[in-house]
């Protein structure tokens, strides 16, 4: 108990503190608000960190849901060879973020596997994608949803069992296909699934972190097009050595993430009285 | 007292997973039951789709075969263009990685503080779960929510004030402690230690280990105890040895975050001897970015153990997973 309250209670009244000072790695000078206020029209941090990290959660949120839920219902499946596909498909999101990312370098870089690929399909693209400004944070997007579609898939394969069979057996009963079966049945039948994938997965993408800082480097290159908030918070505080000014772009994601999942939680409350 | 003993686990969902051990996901019985005339049709749709499942399998792996197969190659057959398998196989890339690139410390560092994660967490999560499932005391059900509530902050929350206890907090209080006498005159927690200090347990940890021990019958320990074994006695002598799949999935989950771990060993391990794989290949990619023999190389070691570990046991990280999402 003292281990939590000592890292991990604890540091949250500590991170206000700090946040309040001109504190570079010891404590300086009282500043009350002014990291906030400076914060406020850091323009690096708005038009870059946040909204990369915005624009990268809107797209791999879907994505990883989507392909965590078609991988789920695959592998939910009785087939042949399921152990296998499930593991197949589980097995990135297990994999050190590091190695992926190398490989991920190594494939789309500019004589990579990717690029020979799509030059034998006739499109000519020769540049490495995550050392363009344009393509850098896309291709992360695809990285990211790729390796953790297997979690989301361990997730939506419980919900899935979750579903009682007679719901099924009555779907049959009623002449219903495969497919209007699993639209019309499976997938309102899923919403707690739906519920808990979202919010580990909206949590994830705004903590981005790894793929950043292994592919982009601690300052979010190429141009901040690959800078996250987190990163941000990271660069904030050991390039900049301005740790009172980490400590409060770290106060914002915080309140920022505890305000997605409060709104998630009353929208999911109500929905389910409804 | 002896195994035959032992009446059967209830059946809790997760727990159930873990105890049972075997499919933690067994399919739902099939929606397309045969209808009549439809078999040769459906024969051809079973066909497409296991070529489809298959071929998207392969592309789940082709990153991973094809980075072991450039980790065999020379760096000029990476530079010749498009070949399946190395022109000429070579081992060198491996040996640039171990003995020029330092990966051979770097994998000691991993193992090391990924062993001493897994041990504590094993350990602490044990006892500490076991409090939570059996021990009466006042406030256990705040307390329980408060360390189930840190799952919620975020490590970025945590990295300045963290990094400002280890390095300025923990050494004074050692300091304090008097025990120079140790040779600790200036612990510093700048480093692995400090790396291994928090992480020591985590809330998912001691919930897996909860849940797990409520779903084992209280008649056991009451047995324990009216034999007069001493709470500490009864953990170690009954509800351990009975804990065994839920400590797998605790250990083989914890072991496969902390060698994979960035976040906290980027903050921390700032000298090259203590790096971990991970931070040895960011660093590595930061300084030589299209060696691709041995960063392959490097890759696939730090895959290959978490591979094994999954192929071996895998169920019990579908079952740890699947556990630690029922809580949501």
């Amino acid at each position: 108990m003292a281990f939590f309250l000592l890292f991990f209670i604890f540091p949250i009244g500590y991170a206000l503190y700090i946040s309040r000072y001109n504190w570079q790695i010891f404590k300086g000078p009282y500043v009350g608000w002014g990291n906030y206020r400076h914060l406020y029209h850091d323009t690096i941090f708005w038009s870059h960190a946040v909204r990369n990290t915005l624009v990268y959660t809107a797209f791999v949120v879907p994505l990883q849901m989507a392909l965590g839920l078609t991988l789920a219902v695959v592998v939910n499946q009785s087939i042949r060879f399921r152990t296998f596909f499930r593991a197949a498909f589980y097995f990135p999101s297990l994999a050190a973020s590091a190695a992926i990312a190398s490989i991920a370098t190594y494939i789309l870089a500019s004589d990579g596997l990717f690029n020979t690929i799509l030059h034998h399909l006739g499109y000519h693209h020769t540049n490495a994608w995550f050392t363009q400004e344009n393509t850098a944070l896309p291709s992360i997007v695809g990285l990211n949803a790729w390796t953790t579609s297997g979690t989301m898939m361990l997730f939506y394969l419980a919900a899935l069992q979750a579903i009682p069979v007679d719901v099924y057996e009555a779907a049959a009963i009623d002449g219903a296909g495969a497919w209007r079966t699993f639209w019309r049945v499976t997938f309102p039948l899923l919403k707690p699934g739906h519920f808990f994938v979202l919010v580990v997965s909206i949590i994830g993408s705004l903590q981005m972190f790894d793929q950043a800082f292994l592919i982009g480097g601690a300052s979010g290159g190429p141009n901040y097009a690959t800078m996250t908030v987190v990163l941000y918070v990271y660069n904030q505080a050991f390039k900049s050595i301005s740790f009172g000014y980490a400590a409060a772009v770290g106060v914002v994601l915080f309140a920022f993430i505890f305000t997605v999942t409060l709104i998630q939680r009353l929208l999911f409350g109500r929905a389910e009285v409804a | 007292m002896g195994t035959e003993e032992i009446p059967p686990i209830p059946p809790v969902a997760a727990a159930k997973e873990l105890a049972r051990g075997g499919e933690a996901a067994k399919g739902t019985p099939a929606t397309t039951t045969g209808i009549p005339g439809r078999e040769t049709g459906d024969r051809i749709r079973m066909a497409i789709a296991y070529t489809v499942m298959f071929l998207v399998a392969a592309l789940f792996a082709i990153p991973f075969l094809w980075s072991v197969s450039t980790s065999f190659r020379t760096l000029a057959d990476t530079l010749a263009g498009f070949s399946l398998l190395p022109r000429h196989w070579t081992t060198s890339g491996y040996h640039e990685a171990f003995h020029t690139f330092n990966f051979g410390r770097y994998t000691l560092n991993s193992a090391i503080i990924a062993g001493a994660i897994t041990v504590s967490n094993l350990f602490l999560a044990s006892l500490g779960g076991y409090a939570f499932a059996r021990l009466k005391f006042p406030g256990r059900e705040v307390l329980f929510m408060l360390v189930l509530g840190t799952l919620m902050i975020p490590d970025q929350l945590r990295l300045v004030p963290i990094y400002e206890m280890l390095i300025n907090w923990i050494p004074s209080w050692f300091a304090h402690l008097g025990v120079g006498h140790l040779g600790w005159h200036h612990p510093s927690f700048v480093n692995r230690n400090g790396v291994i200090l928090i992480q020591l347990v985590s809330a998912s940890s001691l919930f897996l280990m909860r849940q797990y021990f409520l779903t084992i019958p209280r008649d056991l320990e009451e047995a324990a105890k009216l034999d007069g074994a001493s709470y500490f006695k009864t953990y170690r002598k009954v509800m351990l040895p009975l804990a065994g799949p839920a400590l797998a999935a605790v250990g083989i989950l914890t072991f496969q975050g902390s060698w994979n771990g960035l976040f906290w060993p980027a903050i921390l391990l700032q000298d090259s001897s203590q790096y971990t794989i991970p931070i040895g290949i960011a660093q590595f990619r930061f300084a030589y970015t299209t060696l691709w023999p041995p960063l392959m190389a490097a890759s696939v070691l730090a895959i290959l153990p978490i591979l094994g570990l999954f192929i071996v046991f895998q169920r019990y990280f579908v079952a740890g997973v699947a556990a630690s999402g029922v809580k949501g």
